[in-house]
């Protein structure tokens, strides 16, 4: 026994993890869920940035939102993570993410960061808590050889919804016997129905604690479901019976077209056929406004005991790791030109277009994952996702999902009630949320 | 003579209808767990373009066996496995002894508010790891043993509920009479554990070992809260940053990570191998007195 003892003691002592270690200096812990290359590759860049800067990055790839709040819990958050935009409103109102304003204060990095990177990281309280370090938009992936033979006009940053629709109808081949073979006009994961009400003109406050369905919204999703009901795009249930990724379905010509990230690297790996890709169509006498995701950046933790050392991590991981490189978030950086030299066929391809129209016509991020406040997102999600599997399933009208809208909100209204009885809520998000609750008690609700 | 011969010749067939009935639908059922991973080890042997082809080819025409030494080179393999065996060989020999020990307690030794205490010990099995997680952390952290393997390994030497009521059932079906032998022959109680009740519950202490073997091998939850640095990093953390990706865009070469899955999973396949025999003995008689 004494021995068998003896070993566990020894093991535990031997053990590579067993026994932190101080190697004094200024270190910062970063956050970052990242893969084995990408690590290899970071550890050997945050040497040369140490080496330069005197400020050693700590790398913790192992993350995820359960082990964040512990380690805030327990008083020993990294100095450096990825905030959401729904959680980051809730961790500012708490006081745990440093105000960037303070530490940014001069420096030349801000004049060289596009606008909206800067008003996606704002909070309520007008704090600047998060940098961006991604960006993508999205666009219809098209199979360049299945339009030729269709004897079709490739699309153009011009197409509209009605084109579209008419070139999907084309495109379209119905299954044989069996529900075998056979080719869609279009596929559009649901997911991406959000973009479709911006093209189609509504607009969404920035993380909003309430719901808002406008008939620019309901008008889209009856498009959508119209596609459907067409023949022209496969249900969900279709889409999980064929067992492909969209990627795949575009790949194998089971649809023609597909609305899906740009850029989106699983895609170039996946296809091998000739495509291309457009941006979203415009609908008749709407605005240009396309998608611009900015679901999320990096935060500085508030308890970081180096924060200006920290915010030189944060500039450099965001503006020189190679592994964020190129980035979308600098006016000055060639985001297209960079991934055109990491994947040659995107030159005329049609993705310079897209990303540049992106730009200059940016609708911001009206997914609904990021559309709520911190303190309403997963409630009202929580009402609101499986009434909309109803309407895409067909089982549930548009009408009604409108119709549910003043409830939900109603029931996210004492949510709120709640919350803001919290004492350590902070003034100007308790504003925010006695704004929303005016709202929830209007007559007109 | 003639309806002699018949007869067991329509029992015989009979018996083999049954058998093959019975054996076919085993069969059918085996074939249909063993699905996934057929799945799995088909795509190990895939290039990263046959993993999404239509229709799939469940035997690629070249089998790439360069896989399996892409994924013990794309994640530092050989520090994983150490690791890994490392905390799983204290794990087990700590979830052992202390186990074993609580249940000969509570099977062996009569003391008052016994029954109490092992309510009180099962009942610690409701509690949802979520609800511990966080004052653990904090515990821990106080402690200074986040990003060590203390937090995996100490708790460990303080049972598990759920071995110590297998075990305690198990300890139940062997009779007293040798504890009184040994009594009458001067041993201790400690000697009793030790060399009488221990030897006679193999069965159940390879199917505790089993199970805690299989849950800490595989454990994800645990070292993904716990640890922080890379090279200390378990194989099941070392797959996961097989998949995980910096930016949202990346893409996933699966036949890399179905190959990295399939050698993680091997020490678990030959262990539930060499084990099974006890195991089946185990389960069965740990479940047969309350």
């Amino acid at each position: 026994m004494r021995r068998a003892h003896a070993w566990i003691v020894a093991a535990a002592i031997a053990a590579p993890g067993c026994g932190g270690g101080d190697r004094g200096g200024v270190e910062i812990e970063y956050n970052c869920p990242a893969n084995a290359l990408e690590i290899r590759t970071l550890q050997k860049e945050t040497a040369e940035f140490a080496a330069e800067s005197g400020i050693r990055i700590r790398l913790n790839p192992f993350s995820g939102q359960d082990k964040l709040y512990a380690m805030m819990a327990a008083g020993k958050a990294p100095d450096i993570f990825y905030t959401s935009s729904t959680m980051r409103d809730q961790l500012a109102s708490e006081g745990r993410l440093l105000d960037l304003r303070g530490v940014s204060r001069g420096d030349p990095l801000v004049e060289r960061l596009w606008p909206h990177v800067i008003a996606n990281g704002l909070s309520a309280d007008s704090g600047w808590y998060s940098l961006g370090n991604w960006e993508f938009t999205c666009g219809v992936y098209y199979r360049k050889d299945l339009f030729s033979a269709a004897g079709l006009a490739l699309p153009d940053t011009a197409w509209t919804w009605e084109t579209m629709v008419a070139d999907a109808r084309a495109l379209t081949i119905p299954p044989g016997p069996g529900g075998t073979g056979g080719r869609y006009g279009i596929f559009i994961a649901s997911h991406f129905v959000e973009t479709l009400e911006l093209m189609n003109g509504a607009r969404f406050p920035r993380e909003s604690p309430l719901l808002a369905i406008p008939p620019e919204s309901a008008d889209a999703y009856r498009r959508y479901i119209g596609l459907i009901t067409a023949g022209l795009m496969p249900g969900v249930l279709r889409v999980q019976a064929l067992g492909m990724q969209p990627a795949q379905l575009l790949e194998n010509g089971r649809v023609a077209m597909l609305v899906e990230a740009v850029p989106d690297e699983s895609l170039f790996d996946a296809m091998t056929e000739p495509w291309g890709v457009a941006p979203l169509p415009r609908f008749p006498g709407k605005p240009p406004a396309y998608f611009r995701s900015a679901s999320g950046g990096l935060s500085i933790s508030a308890s970081t005991k180096n924060p200006r050392a920290a915010w030189e991590a944060l500039k450099w991981i965001v503006t020189r790791a190679s592994t964020y490189q190129p980035t979308p978030v600098l006016k000055d950086v060639d985001f297209a030109g960079g991934w055109e030299r990491r994947y040659p066929r995107l030159a005329g391809s049609g993705f310079r277009e897209v990303w540049e129209l992106s730009r200059r016509y940016p609708g911001g991020d009206p997914r609904y994952f990021v559309r709520f406040s911190s303190w309403t997102s997963g409630f009202i999600l929580g009402r609101l996702q499986p009434l909309l599997d109803q309407v895409w399933a067909g089982t549930l009208s548009v009408d009604s999902l409108v119709a549910a809208v003043p409830l939900i909100n109603r029931e996210a209204g004492r949510e709120l009630e709640e919350i803001a009885r919290t004492r350590t809520l902070s003034e100007p998000f308790r504003r925010k949320i006695e704004q929303a609750l005016g709202e929830v008690h209007a007559p007109t609700l | 003579m003639r309806t002699h011969d018949r007869a067991p010749l329509g029992v015989l067939a009979g018996i083999t209808l049954r058998w093959s009935a019975t054996y076919g639908a085993l069969i059918l059922l085996g074939a249909l767990f063993l699905l996934p991973l057929a799945w799995m080890f088909s795509v190990s042997l895939q290039d990263a373009q046959g993993v999404f082809a239509q229709p799939f080819r469940w035997i690629p025409a070249r089998p790439r066996w360069e896989n399996f030494a892409e994924a013990l080179g794309a994640i530092p393999f050989g520090r994983y496995l150490v690791n890994t065996t490392v905390i799983t060989a204290s794990v087990l020999l700590l979830t052992l002894l202390s186990c074993s020990l609580v249940a000969f307690g509570f099977s062996r030794i009569r003391f008052r508010g016994r029954n109490l205490l092992f309510a009180l010990c099962l009942a610690t099995m409701m509690l949802p790891g979520q609800v511990t997680m966080i004052p653990l952390y904090i515990a821990y952290a106080r402690l200074g043993w986040v990003d060590t393997y203390l937090p995996l390994i100490v708790p460990a030497a303080f049972g598990s509920p759920f071995y110590i009521f297998l075990l305690r059932q198990f300890f139940l079906t062997i009779p007293r009479e040798y504890d009184e032998a040994a009594l009458l022959d001067g041993a201790g109680r400690f000697r009793i554990y030790w060399s009488v009740v221990l030897p006679l519950a193999r069965p159940a202490l390879a199917t505790v070992a089993l199970f805690c073997f299989i849950g800490t091998w595989n454990d994800f939850f645990g070292p993904l809260i716990y640890l922080n640095s890379p090279e200390k990093a378990t194989l099941t953390l070392g797959l996961n940053m097989l998949k995980s990706q910096i930016i949202g865009s990346g893409s996933v070469q699966w036949h890399i990570l179905m190959a990295a899955s399939l050698l993680v999973m091997l020490p678990n396949i030959a262990v539930f191998f060499v084990a099974q025999k006890h195991l089946v003995r185990g389960i069965q008689a740990g479940g047969l007195r309350g």
